[in-house]
């Protein structure tokens, strides 16, 4: 397989007033072409920080501090802004979580679109540049684009403008989307409906899908691969019916039991404790205070990301002796 | 663009009540202070009983105060604001004093405004810098001073110590400085001009910091950064934008109360303005001209906070519904 | 970190962030916001400034070498002297000394800038209340009285009620007319808070949970609309200090105060007449006026700071 994105050992901090936040410390992450990768975790896992890191729109007061981060062979962190500016949107693009606040409410949504199809392609007139607008809305399924063109975003429901703001991250054909969230504050009908779309676009434009969520559910639809975050680091990664099978590590393992099934009679299992302090962290392995597994290596020393014997690789200390349960 | 017609329609009615409600509360309290005629007595001695009943009946005081509140309404309608104690009309007197203020609130207003916004834009996008410090810090003593005592110390130091500048009025009386009428007027601009852009510099720069930092926060910045937009673009197309539209509707609010405030300015500078005289007038208990100047100076409120609101309704789509 | 054994999770950034932002509440909230406080400089400052002052406006009968209002210089032919060691801010040339006054003035004007916020909060709150709760033609028109009162200008029509009712003034009423005057032209800022804040609760889904469940209306007030509005009421009513100190400033310098109470304002006004000469006069009660705003301006902001995170998640 062909790997489109490869980021090695990614810090980003924020240095906030509070301390030194940790977003990400150490990730390990590439994304094949043609491939829908999962990227899950908890809030505060540094699964949006990764992507804005890769587009190198990290707010401030955060800065990636170490890594390389490798598209299509070419390193991203040592290009110029102008550079970087070019990739973002035409190479690489993001989708937000909430789609009413990622649009400017006070343009309309044909303006937001022309803007990004005149920045990336200069020679456009103005009706060729309308065009294509009009061509990316029929793309996504807004009806009547004409109509909608003149729309402003407050006139336009959640469903339609996580469309349309998917259609202007797609504006200029890009081979890699980082889709964070695009469906939590959607209502659970649209959500359907959005996944799809993303489905169809992938196939349709042959792109990669980073799709950055919390819900295990929507990775098991979306994606081959999966990779669980943790505080900042990575727990696990695999194909994905074979981390839902048969998962190698504790953090996975208790994300899986909290997915309600309707097919189990069973209590929903909180994962104990709370997401962990980014500005100090929990010594040794991030997760062990809440893990069931835990034992005195653990907070003793940082597990490394291991190659297990079924394909998966794990951080965790214990990955051999433990036969956790999979859905 | 309809919408943006009936928005404003719908701000001008609201107007009324507004005018109504300031006109009658400056209408009772002055009248509490006295009737018209013994005010007027008081400056003539001895009046012959038939001008008094004249009087009386020209200011219909043989009425309720209500019907006297709606005859005057009727007269301020027909532009006709009264006669002040001294005799002359209100309204001829007006005119000057009006435009010896707006000579001063006026530029100070522009200045403020194109000078205080891209600092605040500058100061929000260097957040924490050294020179975000020392505007943050510029910009807190501009609005914890009280306006007229900072003019007061400058014309101590430049006026009376230095002799650099005039220390008071609008023109020169004693001599005429720089030259030229003209640049007499400019030297008497100077000081009183400074001040008050300084202050109103401050609040914009304030505000314009701060919602700059809240918009650069929000999704669409970073989504436009996203797609691969210009800097620029980000910053000023859509940052700024929206950053602005919550000041426009405080500017015409600042420029209202910089009005209504002006009375301290142009006493510390003795500049004949509206204010200077709205002191006068309350100090002699001169109700036509105490009413008058108030209503003027409300009309003017109103006439800015319309305008205002209008800019406010052209940058930001969601005003004009709802 | 020491070294730990089984370790529980500390606060974190995003309890912080939650608990500060979202509607649920504890005492941690609290404790979190004067952390941050703590941490902001320019707060504590501010902070120090205003208890400084709070400090003097309570000692100052012991503290000032004269009495208020005394022309006791006068008599001992110290009239219009430069500051010197007996008179730190100088004399005025009626006989004032004017560090004195400016002692004595915090009183004054504290009095007035705190007195009129609470009057103005008052009245914000309680017509706010009503006007969110309740709903039709009520509502509407305490809204449309509230926006009235936000536009008017408010010191023309202070300026002639002070002059109309001088002889209040002159009878020693003059500082508390004043600050009832700026309380009862100042309330409306606070009311638009407090109604959107109870409109905006109202419609939570929570809230209208509690209340099918049967939880009265003072529950809902006080356990989820008190908490809310507190934060920005809190941020407003310092603004409100530092404005209404520098507003009866303005009264006072017009001559429209009280000539019988020491003010920062009236020092301010009898200096002006001698400028020339005695220019000491003006300077120093100014300056303490821009302290005290700085002050308080100061505190709102550091306040704004730590209960509005701007933390990214």
């Amino acid at each position: 397989m062909d790997v489109l994105l490869d980021i090695q050992g990614l810090k980003t901090y924020f240095f906030t007033e509070a301390g030194v936040v940790k977003a990400v410390d150490g990730i390990d992450f590439h994304v094949g072409k043609d491939e829908a990768v999962g990227l899950v975790g908890e809030s505060g896992s540094g699964k949006t920080v990764t992507g804005l890191s890769v587009l190198r729109i990290v707010p401030k007061p955060g800065r990636i501090l170490a890594g390389t981060i490798r598209y299509e062979g070419e390193d991203l962190l040592s290009k110029s802004e102008e550079e970087m500016r070019k990739v973002r949107g035409s190479k690489i693009a993001m989708t937000f979580q909430d789609p009413t606040t990622s649009l400017d409410p006070l343009y309309t949504i044909g303006n937001q679109l022309l803007e990004v199809i005149q920045e990336h392609r200069k020679g456009l007139s103005k009706e060729e540049a309308l065009e294509q607008a009009m061509k990316l809305l029929e793309m996504v399924g807004i009806p009547e684009p004409e109509l909608r063109v003149r729309a402003y975003p407050h006139e336009l429901s959640g469903g339609m403008k996580q469309r349309i703001a998917i259609a202007r991250a797609l504006a200029s054909r890009p081979l890699l989307l980082f889709a964070d969230e695009p469906t939590t504050n959607l209502d659970v009908t649209v959500q359907a409906q959005v996944l799809k779309l993303l489905e169809e676009l992938r196939d349709k434009l042959k792109m990669s899908l980073v799709m950055i969520t919390h819900d295990m559910g929507i990775i098991a639809e979306t994606t081959q691969r999966v990779q669980v975050l943790y505080a900042g680091m990575v727990a696990e990664v695999a194909e994905t019916p074979s981390l839902f099978r048969k998962p190698r590590h504790p953090y996975t393992e208790a994300l899986l039991q909290a997915v309600p099934r309707i097919d189990q009679r069973k209590e929903l299992k909180v994962i104990p404790g709370n997401i962990p302090n980014l500005i100090n962290p929990p010594s040794g392995c991030r997760f062990h205070p809440r893990c069931p597994y835990a034992k005195e290596l653990c907070w003793q020393k940082l597990p490394q990301l291991e190659a297990t014997d079924d394909g998966h690789m794990a951080a965790c200390h214990f990955w051999r002796e433990l036969s956790l349960r999979g859905v | 663009m309809a919408s943006i017609t009936t928005y404003v329609i719908r701000r001008l009615l609201f107007m009324i009540p507004v005018f109504l409600g300031v006109s009658i509360l400056t209408f009772a309290i002055s009248n509490a202070a006295g009737d018209p005629i013994s005010l007027i007595r008081q400056g003539l001695r001895s009046a012959p009983p038939e001008v008094l009943e004249a009087l009386r009946v020209y200011y219909h005081l043989d009425q309720p105060l209500y019907i006297r509140y709606l005859y005057w309404l009727w007269n301020i309608l027909q532009l006709d604001l009264g006669e002040s104690i001294s005799g002359t009309p209100v309204i001829t007197r007006m005119g000057a004093w009006v435009l010896t203020t707006l000579e001063l609130q006026i530029p100070a207003l522009i200045l403020a405004v194109l000078i205080g916004v891209p600092i605040g834009v500058y100061s929000a996008r260097h957040q924490y810098s050294k020179r975000d410090v020392s505007i943050t810090t510029f910009a807190l003593f501009g609005y914890s001073m009280p306006t007229f005592w900072l003019g007061l110390m400058m014309i101590i130091v430049f006026s009376l110590y230095l002799g650099w500048l005039p220390s008071g009025g609008a023109a020169g009386i004693t001599r005429v400085w720089w030259g030229s009428e003209f640049s007499d007027r400019i030297a008497h601009l100077i000081m009183p001009l400074l001040v008050l852009t300084y202050v109103q510099l401050a609040t914009f720069v304030r505000l314009m910091r701060g919602n700059m930092l809240q918009v650069l926060r929000e999704d669409y910045v970073l989504s436009s950064r996203a797609c691969g937009l210009r800097e620029r673009t980000v910053i000023y197309k859509h940052a700024l934008r929206n950053a602005i539209s919550p000041i426009v509707t405080i500017l015409g609010l600042g420029f209202g109360s910089s009005l209504a405030g002006a009375p301290a300015l142009e006493t510390a500078f003795n500049w004949p303005g509206l204010g200077y005289q709205f002191v006068v007038a309350t100090f002699s208990l001169d109700i036509p001209l105490i009413v008058g100047i108030t209503v003027v100076i409300t009309i003017m409120l109103m006439i800015a906070n319309i305008f205002t609101d209008l800019i406010y309704a052209m940058l930001d789509p969601r005003v004009r519904l709802g | 970190m020491q070294k730990e054994t089984k370790p529980e999770s500390s606060t974190t950034v995003k309890r912080e962030v939650t608990a500060a932002r979202g509607e649920r509440r504890g005492a941690s909230q609290w404790a979190v916001a004067w952390r941050r406080f703590r941490r902001n400089k320019a707060g504590l400052a501010g902070l120090f400034i205003v208890l400084f002052f709070v400090f003097i406006a309570l000692t100052s009968t012991w503290l000032a070498p004269y009495p208020s209002r005394s022309f006791q210089a006068l008599y001992e032919g110290e009239a219009g002297q430069p500051p010197s060691w007996k008179h730190p801010f100088g004399t005025s040339r009626a006989g004032l000394d004017i560090y004195s006054e400016v002692l004595h003035g915090t009183r004054g004007d504290l009095y007035v800038g705190v007195g009129a916020t609470v009057v103005a909060i008052l009245i914000g709150m309680v017509i706010g209340a009503v006007a969110g709760y309740s709903r039709g033609a009520g509502s509407d028109v305490l809204l449309m009285l509230s926006q009235v009162f936000y536009t008017i200008p408010l010191l023309p029509l202070i300026l002639l009620f002070a002059r109309v009712f001088s002889i209040l003034v002159a009878q020693g009423f003059g500082l508390t007319l004043i600050l009832l005057l700026l309380g009862v032209f100042g309330w409306s800022s606070i009311s638009f808070i407090v109604r959107g804040e109870i409109l905006r609760v109202r419609e939570l889904e929570f809230v209208q949970a509690s209340r099918a469940i049967g939880a009265s209306k003072f529950r809902i007030i006080f356990r989820h609309i008190v908490p809310n509005i507190l934060t920005p009421i809190i941020i407003t009513a310092t603004l409100f200090i530092a404005g209404n100190i520098l507003t009866e400033v303005v009264i006072s310098f017009l001559g429209f105060g009280d000539v019988n109470t020491s003010t920062w304002g009236i020092t301010i006004q009898e200096g002006i007449t001698y400028m020339r000469t005695e220019w000491w006069t003006p300077v120093f009660p100014g300056l303490a006026t821009l302290l005290a705003v700085l002050g308080f301006n100061l505190v709102g902001d550091g306040l704004s700071d730590a209960l509005n995170p701007r933390l990214r998640d």
